[in-house]
């Protein structure tokens, strides 16, 4: 025998030895697998009484009894899978048996382990936890190394609902490990309306992303208070696009007359398509008939994306907008067809609302 | 002469072995490279949950495309499982490419359409007439355009694309059903960091021999069809291991034609699919590459590496054979398209190493592995076999292919589990090491006739591929993995034939 083929000869059994290792492996694990999901399923079923019966007490009780704290590992998974459809009074039961049987404590030593998935995961527990004594621990995540920690600090933080974690959370925006605007972005609505202050604040002092999401935020809202703000915005020619495009959509979010004029002036001279179509969008929610000149104009631009929102906005201005529309529908030049298509969208939706009689 | 030709062929079998070598040790890296990021992340999901996702009011709205031609056997279970999604907005946009069968007919039955004026938010060229456009009355979000064929599905694409109204558009193909939150599931990276991430794709599983329901798959299950089950393994490879690898070194190059999420806007600035391309769904993605690294725009092609959509895949050795010729003859053609791209550090990892991956491995592979075969042939021949010698490296090879077919099971099974039955493992286990053993080598003839038809410019051919279709029937309660008595309830149950 050669060299080579001893050498293949070695390396072959080597190979064969991996795979029937392999073959092993997956069996064992295909077996052990499906007793561990039956026995869970059964020890589940035995720990839900526990769990009703906390939910159904009267929350009187400060601190849950021997057989809670004693209860296997498995009930704090149970009351983990839980909590996020809980509310109110329910949820703070089922925090505070997290807090009795140590795991919120546990979470909180695991924020500097050494695992990036550990961290991660005590991150998403404190949050689920609403612990907002660890807010500072949570806030100090925004900046971890690994990106999935730092997307899980933002979102506990959300969760925990300490309106102080708004400045951290804008801050993380940017910088070399700034966070993606979406999980800031729903971190900050979890938090609801009590940062709203903080928010119309960001729209004059925050960086650029933080003063876009602060603006889209706001809208998502609807807070009438940030009107000016926005107009601020809208009106600052210097401002980055997104910024401006984020004013425009919360003002038409909110509803205001009061930015119906900046908003036909921005369809009429926008710099760009995008904020164009963002700028009908606005003046078909805000639904005051002053726009209309400005959107009828609007039919007649180059961008197809920009006529179709044009035209949907007319379409929701109620019946001026749509004569307007009816007027133009004639022919098939592009501003003709696409009020066509707003009117014919408008007949479809009201087609299928008509109730169905029975035959 | 003797001596030189003796030299030769000795040098050739050589050369085909290193490569054969080479090859099954790369794809064992790259699966073993997902194989670790898939683990991580069944260990601990991440920050974001999809309840979450769903009721945020910054999930951006799905625009989902459907091209269908002649799909009359699955287009309405597609349809119901793309329209079923839990997912907060979106609209389905649905071409009848030039249909011959009743694919029309059933949608409009089903769904009552109505004719309306189009309504274009877009102006990409579509080389197809467009008939007519039609909307759903039964208060469905569902748009259907009739336009007659010009034999690419990138063109009905096209005419979808000018029609989608949303921030982000997904590709799906006529005969495929999507899990219940696959939009959540593919959505997510954009809406965690809307502005860089471009596109994303997910795992695209086998629909053959699954449990099926109105559209949505019941129970997967292994088709009793030994091309199937094999193709099945290609599958997890491909798409659970091999992609996860190249998307964490962020040289992703396809997001698969079956199901694939990407931001509308960058279409139309790219014009849209390429009509000429055999591979569109390879082409738009490394075409989307180019241009945001040559003009240096932050970006991010991401892989989800969880079951998100099942299709059907070809039951005989001829279907299989047009279609992965086609997919060899679109390699080429974008290869070819893309040259500037390769080894060129200024795109990156993709210039850098997944380009020229797949030149060396993909392209060039067959015509490697079948000169391999026919150098042994030719050996033999010559008298120059060493019989014994032989056997032992085809022996090596076939232990590194079922190694990697065996780690690809091995993986799936740890993680996901979708395959409860411990018969549809084996069968799995089985393929894996069958994969090996002519089906690789058939394959490796038709992808060189693909590569044939790429270096002579032969005109590109989309050849549809026969639909076997999901069967609809009578849901059953769950019945426990593995118990008796289960071939008489999925009798009752819808499954796609096989």
């Amino acid at each position: 025998m050669t060299t080579a083929a001893g050498v293949a000869l070695v390396l072959g059994m080597v190979l064969a030895g991996l795979v029937v290792v392999l073959l092993l492996a997956v069996g064992l694990q295909h077996r052990q697998r499906t007793r561990t999901q039956a026995r869970d399923a059964r020890r589940r079923a035995e720990l839900m009484p526990t769990v009703h019966a906390l939910l159904d007490d009267d929350g009187d009780d400060p601190a849950p009894g021997p057989h809670v704290t004693s209860a296997p590992a498995l009930l704090d998974e149970l009351v983990l899978d839980l909590l996020p459809q809980l509310r109110g009074s329910d949820r703070r039961v089922l925090q505070r048996v997290l807090a009795t049987r140590g795991v919120v404590d546990r979470a909180a030593a695991d924020l500097t382990a050494r695992a990036a998935w550990r961290r991660g995961r005590a991150a998403t527990l404190l949050g689920s936890a609403a612990a907002t004594d660890h807010t500072p621990a949570l806030a100090a995540c925004l900046t971890d190394r690994s990106a999935d920690v730092r997307s899980a600090a933002a979102r506990a933080l959300g969760k925990a609902g300490d309106p102080a974690s708004v400045a951290p959370l804008l801050v993380s925006l940017t910088g070399p490990r700034a966070l993606p605007v979406g999980v800031v972005g729903m971190a900050l609505l979890d938090l609801g309306i009590p940062v709203l202050p903080a928010l119309r604040t960001a729209l004059t002092e925050g960086s650029p992303p933080a003063r876009a999401l602060a603006a889209e935020v706001l809208g998502v809202h609807g807070d009438p208070l940030a009107t000016s703000g926005l107009l601020a915005l809208l009106q600052d020619r210097w401002q980055p696009t997104e910024v401006r495009r984020a004013a425009a959509a919360a003002l038409g979010r909110i509803g205001s007359p009061l930015a119906t004029a900046e908003l036909t002036q921005l369809l009429a001279t926008g710099p760009v398509p995008a904020l164009q179509r963002v700028a009908a969008e606005a003046l078909g929610r805000i639904g005051d008939p002053t726009g209309i000149p400005t959107l009828v104009s609007g039919l007649h631009a180059t961008d197809p994306g920009v006529r179709a929102a044009c035209a949907d906005a007319l379409a929701a201005l109620g019946d001026e907008g749509r004569g307007r529309l009816r007027v133009l529908a004639i022919g098939t030049s592009p501003a003709g067809r696409a009020a066509l298509s707003a009117l014919d969208a408008v007949a479809t939706a009201r087609q299928w609302r008509r109730p169905v009689t029975p035959r | 002469m003797r001596e030189l030709a003796t030299d030769l062929v000795l040098a050739l079998n050589w050369t085909v072995f290193g490569y054969v070598v080479v090859l099954d040790l790369t794809m064992l890296l790259l699966v073993l490279a997902g194989a670790r990021r898939v683990a991580a992340g069944r260990r601990w999901k991440g920050a974001e949950g999809h309840d979450e996702i769903f009721a945020s009011p910054l999930t951006p709205a799905v625009s989902v495309l459907v091209p269908a031609h002649d799909e009359e056997a699955g287009v309405l279970d597609t349809l119901a499982a793309a329209l079923g999604q839990r997912y907060p907005a979106l609209e389905v946009v649905l071409v009848d490419d030039g249909s011959t069968d009743r694919t029309f007919q059933l949608v409009a039955d089903r769904y009552a359409l109505r004719e309306v004026v189009p309504h274009p938010t877009a102006a990409l060229p579509v080389d197809g007439e467009v008939l007519s456009v039609h909307r759903a009355t039964t208060g469905d979000p569902l748009t259907v355009i009739r336009k007659t064929s010009v034999g690419r599905r990138s063109d009905a694409v096209n005419a979808a694309l000018n029609l989608a109204r949303y921030p982000l558009v997904c590709m799906l193909d006529g005969d495929s059903l999507l899990e219940s939150d696959a939009l959540l599931r593919v959505a997510r990276p954009f809406v965690e960091d809307p502005t860089q991430v471009v596109a994303t794709g997910g795992v695209i599983r086998t629909a053959n021999g699954a449990l099926t329901d109105r559209g949505t798959v019941l129970e997967p299950r292994l088709s009793r069809n030994w091309l199937v089950r094999i193709q099945a393994v290609e599958y997890l490879r491909s798409f659970l291991l091999g992609r996860t690898g190249w998307a964490d070194a962020n040289a992703l190059l396809i997001i698969s034609g079956a199901f694939g999420l990407f931001r509308r806007d960058l279409l139309i600035e790219i014009g849209g699919l390429d009509p000429r391309s055999l591979a569109e769904d390879a082409e738009l993605v490394v075409t989307l590459q180019e241009k945001l690294r040559r003009e240096r725009r932050p970006h991010r092609v991401v892989f989800v590496p969880e079951p998100v959509c099942w299709t059907e895949v070809p039951e005989t050795w001829q279907v299989l054979g047009r279609q992965r010729k086609r997919w060899a003859h679109g390699l080429g053609q974008l290869l070819w398209k893309h040259r500037r791209m390769m080894g060129n550090p200024r795109y990156g990892v993709v210039g850098t190493v997944a380009l020229p991956f797949f030149l060396l491995f993909e392209l060039l592979g067959p015509v490697v592995e079948v000169v391999g075969l026919a150098s042994v042939v030719l050996s033999a021949g010559l008298g120059l076999l060493d019989v014994g010698t032989a056997l032992l490296m085809v022996g090596l090879a076939l232990a590194l292919g079922t190694l990697l077919s065996t780690t690809t099971i091995a993986v799936e099974e740890f993680t996901f589990h979708r395959y409860r039955r411990g018969r549809d493992l084996l069968a799995l286990l089985a393929a894996g090491v069958l994969e090996n053993v002519g089906y690789r080598q058939v394959h490796a003839w038709f992808r060189l006739r693909g590569l044939a038809a790429a270096l002579t410019r032969r005109a590109p051919v989309w050849t549809a591929m026969p639909r076997v279709g999901f069967v609809g029937g009578t849901p059953l309660p769950d019945a426990p993995a593995d118990a008796g008595g289960q071939q008489a309830a999925g009798d009752q149950l819808t499954r796609v034939r096989s």
